[in-house]
């Protein structure tokens, strides 16, 4: 597992995620089998480059102040499988994807808080560890509603 | 409690009424200066209203904190001290069959009850007259008939009779006949609902045939399966303090009338118009599409996949709850009416949508959600694991009910499970029990107040002795060496913390995990759109859902002359939403078509 020594690290190391996750859902986008899914995931893509712009921010001020909340995990994605990504796929299959992602990043900060060395650097790792955490409630709300309609 | 003449005879015109609550005995007289007046809270449109009224018997004088009309009617009296409802719900007004409210009086030293209707300008308004001529007591709900629940799951016969001339009579009598009708509102489609129950108190049912057709094209259809609960029913005045009129039972009986006597008759359509008109998908938006143009005086050609039309109605819905003959019924009469049928027709494929266009005038699309979803957990593609879809598919269309006259092999288990709570759900699992199953058990991740099937579902379901397994949630499919599943392994879910909208999503109990044995499992958890249609029409624009995104006004898509509508714009909904859009469809394609004819013909 990477070593970070400071706060910057620790924002490079987050700012390149979140760089990552915008690149995944612009690929996903250009792949998309319809108009409106090519706009849900610009949408979604759009998203992460405003949590990306927020951590840059923070880096750039040196403020670091996100508050460390609770967040429901509904846990949809843990039990489902996801199909590797691949053009033309279902809004469905694109949303168990999303989740899974971002219980692994969830899931990186969790353990890097565990792991870090002081009590600074563990408060933020788990402060990422809740916006991924909240990223992720957000498709699992969706899944909920849209997907499990159970008619 | 009766009214006794001897109680009032003694009131004299104009006598002066001190007034009490029947539950804390507060007494209602305001007296301030020279004014004098009754002071009450009655609730209009959902919201309290100051209403004062006259202390003098026979004195009529009203006044409200917002302005009422002759006809309106409370929806509840309270009293201002104690809040509780003044309605005495045994009872309705004589005079217009409105609710009462019921105060105590006294007189002579003596309490008398008595009772005043809630309809503004009602004759008996205002704590007037007080004999018995003037009250009546109140009909019971007149529920339908029903087939033995022992016997009933031998059978795919319907289990609901429906109402005789006498029932009907009754539950009618018991609409107040509202002027500014709640139930009208909740109809998605506006049937007049007190127009026809009026017809059928004057025992003229024919007449109460026609005032529902004159909104709604399939009412056998839509009383038997329309959530009457959530729509007309819901919104019913009498529904606030008692049970609310059975609008579907009797808009069910109606129809059922009229086709027994064979009083359905075919229109004689006079005008003929040069236009034609393709609908892609038989399902009731399609037919109310196909209606309506051919009484426009269109041609119409209806494209279909299956070999039978109806939608969801045959292939869906089962035999017990929509009898198949009913919606042979109307199809029949689609055709003698004009409709032409192109069957084992897939749109997409045969013939592509420009492909249409080329020989109609304008095509409508209502092909539904029939892509059935799955969960996406291991196992899925073992054998005996099927989707909803496909199992009543085969049960219905391919008339598996109906072996051996008809060889389909039928899907068998003898312990099945159902997962999802919605119609569909209970659909399968009553269909399950009728094949034979000893043990037939829905498996739904939320709790009982959540199921989204209709209650009468779940109640008749819960009588033929199917199970729940509510909060619970399946996490794998277990499988035989020969692949064939023989489990289902469960997750114990308990509901989260309320969101910001306050809704309890369901989330897993660690460590829960149960395994329910099984020999068949009916996956019900929704359906989304098919993408056959798009494949070669990749111009039509979708949701991200992929459902067809149309102008609300009109539904027509984002290729011109492409109307939509349906499960296949909505997602999974419902048959009366379905014919709502499209009816609002084949309004705009007559209007845009008519325009265009005005503007040749005015150009040559
Ligand atoms: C089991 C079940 C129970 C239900 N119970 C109720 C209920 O109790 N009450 C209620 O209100 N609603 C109920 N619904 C929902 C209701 O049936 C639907 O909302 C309604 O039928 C939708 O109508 P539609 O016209 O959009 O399409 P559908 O009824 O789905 O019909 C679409 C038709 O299009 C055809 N088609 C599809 N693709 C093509 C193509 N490419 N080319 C040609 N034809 C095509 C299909 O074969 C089908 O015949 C139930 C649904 C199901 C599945
Ligand atoms: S059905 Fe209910 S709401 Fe409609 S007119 Fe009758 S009483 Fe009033």
């Amino acid at each position: 597992m990477k070593e970070f020594v400071n706060t910057n690290d620790i924002l490079d190391f987050a700012i390149g995620n979140e760089q990552d996750a915008v690149d995944f859902y612009l690929t996903l986008a250009s792949e998309a089998s319809s108009e409106g899914m090519r706009k849900a995931f610009e949408e979604i893509a759009g998203e992460e480059i405003k949590h990306k712009a927020r951590l840059v921010e923070i880096k750039e001020r040196g403020i670091f102040n996100m508050p460390v909340e609770k967040v429901a995990d509904l846990k949809i994605g843990d039990y489902l499988v996801s199909d590797p990504v691949h053009a033309g796929m279902s809004y469905q299959q694109a949303l168990i994807v999303a989740m899974k992602r971002e219980k692994a990043a969830f899931k990186l900060y969790s353990a890097l808080a565990e792991k870090a060395p002081n009590a600074d650097l563990k408060s933020i790792f788990m402060a990422l560890a809740v916006e991924e955490s909240k990223h992720k409630l957000r498709f699992e709300l969706e899944y909920d509603e849209h997907v499990l309609s159970e008619n | 409690m009766a009214l006794l003449d001897q109680d009032v005879k003694y009131l004299k015109f104009k006598t002066y009424l001190p007034c009490y609550c029947p539950h804390c005995k507060k007494t209602f007289n305001v007296e301030k200066r020279d004014v004098k007046y009754l002071n009450f809270t009655g609730v209009y449109e959902g919201a309290d209203v100051d209403v004062k009224i006259s202390p003098y018997l026979n004195v009529f004088e009203q006044e409200s904190s917002i302005p009422l009309k002759e006809g309106d009617l409370f929806e509840d009296l309270k009293c201002p001290s104690c809040n509780k409802s003044l309605v005495n719900p045994d009872i309705v007004c004589g005079d217009c069959g409105s609710p009462v409210g019921e105060v105590i009086l006294s007189a002579y030293s003596r309490l008398i009850p008595f009772f005043s209707c809630l309809k503004v300008g009602c004759e008996w308004h205002g704590l007037t007259r007080a004999d018995e001529r003037h009250i009546k007591i109140k009909i019971p709900r007149q529920e339908m008939p029903e087939q033995d629940q022992k016997l009933r799951i031998q059978t795919y016969q319907e289990v609901p009779y429906g109402y005789t001339t006498e029932l009907a009579s009754l539950e009618a009598g018991r609409c107040l006949q509202c002027k500014n009708p709640k139930c009208v509102e909740g109809c998605p489609v506006n049937v007049d609902i007190p127009g026809f129950i009026k017809c059928i108190r004057e025992d003229d049912f024919d007449g109460a045939a026609k005032v529902v057709k004159e909104k709604n094209v399939l009412p056998a259809i839509c009383g038997r399966v329309c959530p009457q609960e959530n729509q007309c029913e819901e919104k019913c005045i009498l529904g606030i303090k008692t049970k609310p009129v059975a609008i579907g039972n009797l808009e069910r009986f109606v129809a059922d009338w009229e086709r027994k006597m064979d009083l359905v008759k075919i229109p004689i359509i006079k005008t003929k118009l040069n236009k034609r008109i393709a609908v892609v998908g038989s399902g009731p938006s399609g037919l109310t599409v196909a209606a309506d143009m051919l009484q426009y005086g269109y041609s119409v050609t209806m494209y279909e996949a299956f070999h039978e039309a109806g939608g969801v109605l045959v292939y869906g819905i089962p035999e017990f709850r929509l009898p198949k003959s009913i919606v042979n019924f109307e199809i029949n009469y689609l055709r003698e009416l004009g409709l032409r049928f192109e069957m084992n027709h897939v749109i997409g494929k045969i013939l592509t949508i420009d492909e249409l266009l080329e020989h109609f005038d304008a095509v409508f699309i209502g092909v539904g959600a029939g892509l059935p979803k799955f969960m996406n957990i291991p196992g899925e593609a073992l054998g005996n694991v099927f989707s909803a879809n496909e199992y009543l598919t085969r049960m219905n269309l391919m008339k598996a009910y109906l072996f051996p006259e008809y060889d389909t092999p039928k899907p068998r288990g003898t312990k099945v499970a159902v997962i999802g709570g919605g119609n569909v759900a209970m659909d399968c699992a009553r269909t399950a029990i009728r094949t034979g199953a000893s043990d037939v058990t829905i498996v739904y991740r939320r709790s009982r107040q959540e199921l989204p099937a209709r209650h009468e579902e779940v109640r008749h379901a819960e009588e033929e002795g199917i199970k729940f397994r509510l909060l619970t949630n399946p996490v794998q499919y277990l499988g035989t060496d020969g692949n064939m599943v023989k489990g289902i392994e469960c997750i114990k879910m308990k509901l989260g913390e309320p969101d910001a909208s306050g809704r309890r999503s369901p989330v897993p109990i660690e460590g829960s995990n149960i395994v329910l044995p099984v020999d068949l499992v009916v996956v019900a958890i929704g359906n989304g759109s098919n993408p056959i249609i798009f494949q070669t029409t990749p111009n039509l624009n979708r949701n991200k859902w992929g459902n067809i995104e149309v102008n609300q006004q009109t539904n027509e898509t984002s290729i011109p002359y492409v109307y939509a509508g349906g499960d296949i714009v909505t997602g999974s909904a419902t048959v009366i939403e379905a014919m709502g859009a499209g009816r609002i469809a084949a309004n705009a394609m007559h209007k845009k078509l008519s325009a265009k004819t005005k503007k040749t013909t005015n150009s040559n």
